[in-house]
Formats: C-alpha cells, sequence, structure tokens
C-alpha cells in the first residue's frame, strides 16, 4: 500500500488547488454579491457567470492543464487518470463559482465532434434520466430500431439538466434485442426540440428533450452497455469528488468561525456542541475521501469499481449536503445570506444526492443482492 | 497511490485464508453452541484454570489450532524479529485479522502480549516479556480507578518514594483478568504531582504483599472485570517499566496501537451480523424486500469503515500521527456494529434475545465496546482537538 500521492498526482492537485484559490475563490465576492441594495419584491434572480469571464477562465483552465481532462493524449490532451480527475474535482468543489472542467467521456473525442468539443466551442449534456433514480439503466424510455444506415428513434420525451448544451449523450434500448445503445445527438438535429424550461432551486435549470421522427446515423452510435455504465460511474466518481471539496471548504470555513466568534464570554470553538457537529462531519469526511480514492484507484487499474463508485457518490453527496447544513448552522445568519457560499452549496448538494442514483434505491439495491445471495 | 497490499503482505494474507478455510470454518458447527466465555478472546485467559469438562474440550480444541498455526508459521506475527517474531506491517495485521474474522471461530495467530511490555529492560525482559510472548504468563492492565476512569490524568493512586523501593496505595477498577493473571501493569503517580506528570508505570506480580484482588465485578459483556486494591504495596525500584515519571506516553501508546485491531474486528463481526440477519428472512421475500435498504445501507458503512481503518493502519506504518485516525476507527467501529445489531435483533424479534443466541451474545458485547478503551465522547474529543489544532489540513491529502 502507498496512500501518498504521487509526485504526479501531487502536481495536479496543487495546480488545481492554485487555480480553485486565485481564479475562481477570489471571485466568489464579486458573484455572489448583491447586485443592489433593496431587491425587487419575489425571489433572487437566478445567478449566472458572466460569459466573458467564462470564456476567460475557460481559455486559462486550458493552459494549465485543467480542462477537457478525458482528452487522450495522443489528440493532444492529458488523458488523466480517474484519480488525477478526483484530485481535480475536489479541489474544483472548494468554490461555489460554477465554473468547473466538464467531463467528456474519452470515446466521444473519436467522433466528428471531438474537435469541437476539445476546444470547447460545442458542449456537452448528459440525456440519462432514467438513471438518476437506481444509478443504473433499467428502465430506458427511448427505444431504437437498427437500419442498415443508422437508428430509428421511437418518438419520447425525457428530462435533462444543462439544456443549453449543444450535443446529448442518450443511451436507448433496442427493440427486439434489448440491446444498449449510447447515441450522441446535436441539438440542432432533425427533429430535436428543447422545450418546458424551468428553474431549478440549484442555479440551474431542468428542461424537456423531445425526439420525434430522429434517425441517426451509425457513427453516433458510440457505444454499448459497458460504455453507458463507465460513463455512469465517472460522473458518480465526479460528484462524489466534489462532494469532498465543497466539505473541505465548509469545515475550513466553519472551524475558522468557530475560532473567532465569541458567543457568552466563551468562543464557538470551546463549545462541546460545535466541536462534536465537527468532528462528526470529519469523521465522514475521512470515509469519503477514502472511498472515493479507492474506487477511482481501481477504475484506473482496470478492476471492477462500478459499485464502489456508486457507493462513494451516495455517502459523498448525502456528507456535502450534511456539510454545507453544518456550515449554515455555525456561521448562523451568516450562514443563510447568499453573500456566503454556504447557502449555494446547501442548495447544489441537495440535487447532487439525486443525481446518478437515489441513496434509498442504491441502498435497496446493494441490500438485495445480499439478501439473495447464498 | 497504490491499494494493494504488498507482495509480502498479500502471501501471508493468503496463507491465513488458507488457514481460515481449512483449520476453522470446519469446526463452526462445533463452536456455534460453545460456552459465552469462548467469545472474544477471553478463552486465554480465564479459561485455563476451569474444571469444567464441556470448557477443557472447547479449550483443547483451541490449543490444538495453536500448535497447527504455530507449525504452518502463522504465529507471533506482530512480536518483533528481536523476539523471534514476524513484525509484520499494521497493514498486515488488519489484512490478517479481516481474514479471521471471515470465521465466527475466536482464533488469533499469537499470545496476548501487551504492546508496552517492549520497554521492559535487563532483568524484567526475561521475567515479564518472554514469558507473555511464550504464553506462559499473561498480564492485566491497570490504570482506570474508582473516580478516573475516561480521563486517567485524574489517577489518584501513589508511588511514594522510600530507598529503593515505591509504597503503593490506591485502589484500580476493571482490569480484566487480572485474578488469572501473573502480574499487573499498574499506573501510579508520584506524589505531589498532578495530570500527566509523574505517572509511573510499575509490574507488580500477583501475590506481592500488598497487592490484592478484591473482587471481579460481572458484567454485560460477560467479562468479569476486577478491583484491585493496593495498601502499602512495596515495589523495588527495578519493577518500573520504562522511565520514572515517564507512564504517561505508555499509557497512550497502549491505547494506540489497539484501536485499528478494533475497527477491522468490528467490520468482521457486523459482517457475520447481517449474514445471520440474511438467514433469518432467507424464507420471507417480503420481509427481505422490507428490509433490503437498511441492510444495504449497512453494507456501505461497513465499506467505509474498512476503508478507514486500512487507511489508518497504513498511516501508522508511516509513524504518522495517527491519534485522530485511531479515534476515529474506534468511534465509527463500536457506534456501528451497536447499530447493526441492534437492527438485527429488530428483524430477529424477541428470540434473538434467547441468552445463548448469537446475536444476544454481540448484543451484550457490542455495548461495552462503546465504552472499554476510551468511550465515544472521548474519541470525539480527539477529534475536534485535531481539528482545532491543525484546522481543515487535518484532512488534507499528502
Amino acid at each position: 500500500m502507498d496512500l501518498k500521492l504521487s509526485e504526479e498526482e501531487k502536481l495536479i492537485k496543487d495546480t488545481a488547488a492554485q487555480f480553485v484559490d486565485k481564479e475562481l475563490i477570489a471571485r466568489e465576492g464579486e458573484y455572489l454579491r448583491q447586485p443592489a441594495a433593496f431587491l425587487p419584491p419575489g425571489a433572487p434572480a437566478r445567478r449566472d457567470l458572466d460569459r466573458q469571464i467564462r470564456s476567460e477562465l475557460t481559455a486559462r483552465a486550458r493552459e494549465v492543464g485543467l480542462w477537457c481532462l478525458e482528452l487522450p493524449e495522443e489528440l493532444g490532451g492529458s488523458g488523466m487518470s480517474a484519480l488525477a480527475r478526483v484530485l481535480i474535482h475536489r479541489e474544483f468543489g472548494r468554490s461555489i463559482l460554477p465554473f468547473r472542467p466538464v467531463s467528456i467521456p474519452a470515446f466521444l473525442f473519436e467522433t466528428p465532434y471531438g474537435a469541437r468539443l476539445a476546444d470547447g466551442s460545442v458542449s456537452l449534456a448528459l440525456a440519462f434520466a432514467e438513471s438518476h433514480r437506481t444509478g443504473e439503466l433499467a428502465d430506458l424510455q427511448i427505444l431504437y430500431r437498427q437500419e442498415p444506415d443508422g437508428s430509428v428513434l421511437r418518438d419520447s420525451s425525457i428530462f435533462i439538466a444543462n439544456p443549453s448544451a449543444e450535443l446529448f449523450l442518450f443511451p436507448a434500448r433496442e427493440q427486439g434485442t434489448r440491446r444498449l445503445g449510447l447515441f450522441v445527438i446535436a441539438r440542432d438535429a432533425p427533429g430535436v426540440t428543447i422545450t418546458d424550461e424551468v428553474d431549478l432551486t440549484t442555479d440551474g435549470t431542468v428542461a424537456r428533450l423531445l425526439l420525434r421522427g430522429c434517425k441517426i446515423p451509425n457513427e453516433q452510435l458510440l457505444g454499448y452497455e459497458y460504455e453507458a455504465g463507465e460513463t455512469i460511474a465517472a460522473e458518480q466518481l465526479g460528484l462524489a469528488a466534489r462532494s469532498l471539496g465543497i466539505a473541505m471548504r465548509c469545515l475550513a470555513s466553519s472551524i475558522e468561525h468557530a475560532r473567532n466568534r465569541v458567543t457568552f464570554g466563551r468562543r464557538l470553538a470551546e463549545r462541546q456542541a460545535v466541536q462534536w457537529m465537527l468532528a462528526d462531519l470529519s469523521v465522514e469526511m475521512r470515509a469519503c475521501t477514502w472511498l472515493t480514492l479507492e474506487a477511482a484507484w481501481r477504475c484506473d487499474q482496470e478492476l471492477t469499481y462500478f459499485e464502489e463508485a456508486a457507493l462513494a457518490k451516495k455517502r459523498a453527496t448525502k456528507m456535502a449536503f450534511h456539510a454545507a447544513d453544518t456550515a449554515i448552522q455555525i456561521h448562523g445568519g451568516y450562514g443563510v445570506c447568499k453573500e456566503f457560499p454556504f447557502e449555494g452549496f446547501y442548495r447544489e448538494a441537495r440535487l447532487m444526492r439525486l443525481l446518478y442514483g437515489r441513496e434509498d434505491e442504491l441502498d435497496r439495491a446493494a441490500g438485495a443482492k445480499f439478501l439473495n445471495a447464498e | 497511490m497504490d491499494f494493494r497490499l504488498s507482495a509480502e503482505e498479500e502471501a501471508l494474507r493468503q496463507r491465513v485464508e488458507e488457514f481460515v478455510r481449512a483449520e476453522l470454518v470446519p469446526l463452526e458447527p462445533e463452536f456455534a453452541d460453545a460456552p459465552d466465555i469462548f467469545d472474544g478472546s477471553r478463552w486465554k485467559s480465564r479459561v485455563k484454570s476451569s474444571a469444567d469438562p464441556e470448557i477443557r474440550r472447547y479449550l483443547a480444541l483451541m490449543e490444538g489450532l495453536e500448535k497447527k498455526a504455530e507449525a504452518a508459521g502463522l504465529w507471533h506475527l506482530d512480536v518483533p524479529r528481536q523476539y523471534g517474531g514476524m513484525e509484520v506491517s499494521n497493514v498486515a495485521l488488519i489484512a490478517v485479522t479481516e481474514e479471521l474474522e471471515k470465521s465466527a471461530i475466536p482464533f488469533e495467530l499469537g499470545n496476548h502480549v501487551s504492546n508496552i511490555l517492549y520497554s521492559c529492560k535487563g532483568e524484567q525482559i526475561d521475567k515479564y516479556l518472554w514469558p507473555c510472548i511464550r504464553g506462559e504468563k499473561t498480564s492485566a492492565f491497570g490504570l482506570s480507578e474508582p473516580a478516573s476512569g475516561a480521563d486517567p490524568s485524574m489517577m489518584q493512586t501513589t508511588a511514594t518514594p522510600d530507598g529503593d523501593y515505591f509504597v503503593i496505595n490506591g485502589t484500580k477498577m476493571f482490569p480484566t483478568f487480572a485474578d488469572v493473571a501473573d502480574f499487573v501493569q499498574l499506573f501510579a503517580r508520584l506524589p505531589g504531582t498532578a495530570g500527566r506528570e509523574g505517572v509511573t508505570c510499575f509490574l507488580i506480580d500477583t501475590g506481592t504483599p500488598g497487592y490484592r484482588i478484591a473482587r471481579s465485578i460481572a458484567t454485560i459483556g460477560g467479562t468479569e472485570p476486577c478491583e484491585l486494591v493496593f495498601e502499602d504495596c512495596r515495589v523495588h525500584k527495578s519493577q518500573v517499566l520504562g522511565e520514572i515519571g515517564n507512564g504517561w506516553a505508555l499509557n497512550q501508546a497502549w491505547l494506540g496501537a489497539r484501536r485499528f485491531q478494533v475497527g477491522i474486528r468490528a467490520h468482521g463481526k457486523s459482517q457475520r451480523v447481517l449474514r445471520v440477519v440474511r438467514e433469518l428472512v432467507r424464507h420471507e421475500p417480503a420481509r427481505a424486500g422490507q428490509i433490503a435498504a437498511t441492510a444495504g445501507r449497512f453494507l456501505g458503512e461497513i465499506e467505509a469503515l474498512r476503508a478507514l481503518t486500512y487507511v489508518g493502519a497504513w498511516k501508522a506504518d508511516q509513524k504518522m500521527d495517527v491519534r485522530s485516525e485511531a479515534a476515529n476507527v474506534k468511534l465509527f467501529a463500536t457506534e456501528l456494529l451497536h447499530r447493526i445489531i441492534d437492527f438485527a435483533l429488530e428483524v430477529a424479534g424477541q428470540s434473538g434475545l434467547r441468552k445463548n443466541h448469537v446475536l444476544a451474545r454481540a448484543f451484550r458485547h457490542a455495548r461495552a465496546t462503546r465504552i472499554v478503551e476510551g468511550p465515544s465522547e472521548i474519541q470525539r474529543h480527539i477529534i475536534q482537538r485535531a481539528l482545532f489544532r491543525e484546522g481543515a489540513a487535518a484532512l488534507e491529502l499528502t
């Protein structure tokens, strides 16, 4: 066993940490600042990062190798290991600024869209709606029929997050054979419509992807069951890693605040109620850190890792939610203010818990597998 | 980063896996009805003086296993090389215990050697250390007192110097097996000292004038710890373990080394309890469906415990400060095991509380583990102390 970061892993982690501190956390004040002294009635508007800043950040992230993490070396990328990606996403998780390297499955770089995905001129959304409940792809709504010159999709409608993307990756089930196919389709392809976009309680939106009379050329069928499973596991590891970052930020700020804030003549840090909240949080953080790293390491070693990734995501996202909740409580009134990052983490983590496998469903599946074994 | 065991550790793990499969698993039906005393490692002490033929029969089985393990070269794993042991890493010990825990037979590869006895010097080595390694002597650990448990720095037992001797006065609570032990590792303070200062460790033979074992005390877990009384007990200065006034460090070392074993033991026991649950619902698919989510949640927690335990053991091997990790593991392990057994009893219903039922036994044992060797509250205290000392950096990767 050697649980120290290698020199290369350390370099990657430090690069990401510096980027996050200098480029993201340094901009948070401006991003979180309320636009006017008095707000109009109603809920505050959805926040988004200024386009100009986003493209500058993308350029800088690309310069230091923190973009298109999956892009293979032979295509000019860094082909980062799953472990390195976890280290990077963990750092990006520390900032509330909505900016992070987008995960693009490596097989997409070999398609005609590869170059534009790599240079950032088009963005990708995963349309894996069915996987959010169970973390698996058992009941796919989209069915397809293979014809010599392409796949004909049955008309369908599924929910997608990130509806502003130009490309959508989605799994579908072949009629008859029950084989799973993984397709990519462009937003402007015939038969594709995005409708009913609504705000989420996070600063994102959700919309409906309508597919009507779509026929997809064969080169846009990118993979099968395993590739779909890998895509889900990669998302789960990304969510787990981001959760670790959220928790690190919440813990660090809470410790700092508890050291300084005085109530009834004593610092919060001396109060057992506060000490134990943070102690319990740190226990769970340690557990989630190592579950996530080990799952990523197993992926790199080509060992089985789907169940490990699902477990890491399940625990870590819940832990991040708990971390944000704890930070809000310890920061008191400031905790719920939108000028501080904690309420944003709180809303975001709540959503993350619902992506790529809900806790109860993952638990039930793991439990059923165990109870039905010999 | 590499989560694999080294080649050497993996080879050892495989040999133990084979030993468990070939020697322990076949004995499981036999041990299903073994007396309570064969739970945990207690058979090594009090059982040996029992005349009960039933107990003698189980003891003979265990001693047979010891011989087989010794012949297979699976003995004295954690004993230093200079004392003829294998001195394997903490990680290897965890891997070995993980294998042993796959069987319900309470068998351990080696005699219990209190790790602080490796501080023995001169004649102490032949008198105490070697006999413990060879299994000829056993020791008790005298730290807690009637008025100081979780916080041993409040101990009141005194060791007053008198020429080449110390005169010991005080009462110790809860040393397990003191009644059958050959000697006690006793902690006392020099007169006029307070807190962690002046604490000194003595090796005191059973039968030394002024030292008496007042009684043994029945507990929920079935262990019978003792109350020890010292009245003007004169002990020669050659019986001091380590340095005079430097006993606090020994006490800390004794506790620290055991935490990760507690973790992996709870890991194994938790899994066995869930397997009992599986048997209980084997023919009741509806019931199995109802409890599946809870069982699944516990399986995930068991994996988390395993990860925490290996990481802590690895850090201990790197000579890093593992006080916080050790507290983490002790807290997580004992609280988890307790919750899992509680759940299992809900599934089993009242039949699970029949005194000799495997769940009832596990239930009684698990309750004590949340207290012994530092209650959960002390573990949380240790963890928060590290957090406020080091900040979030305490959780940073290196």
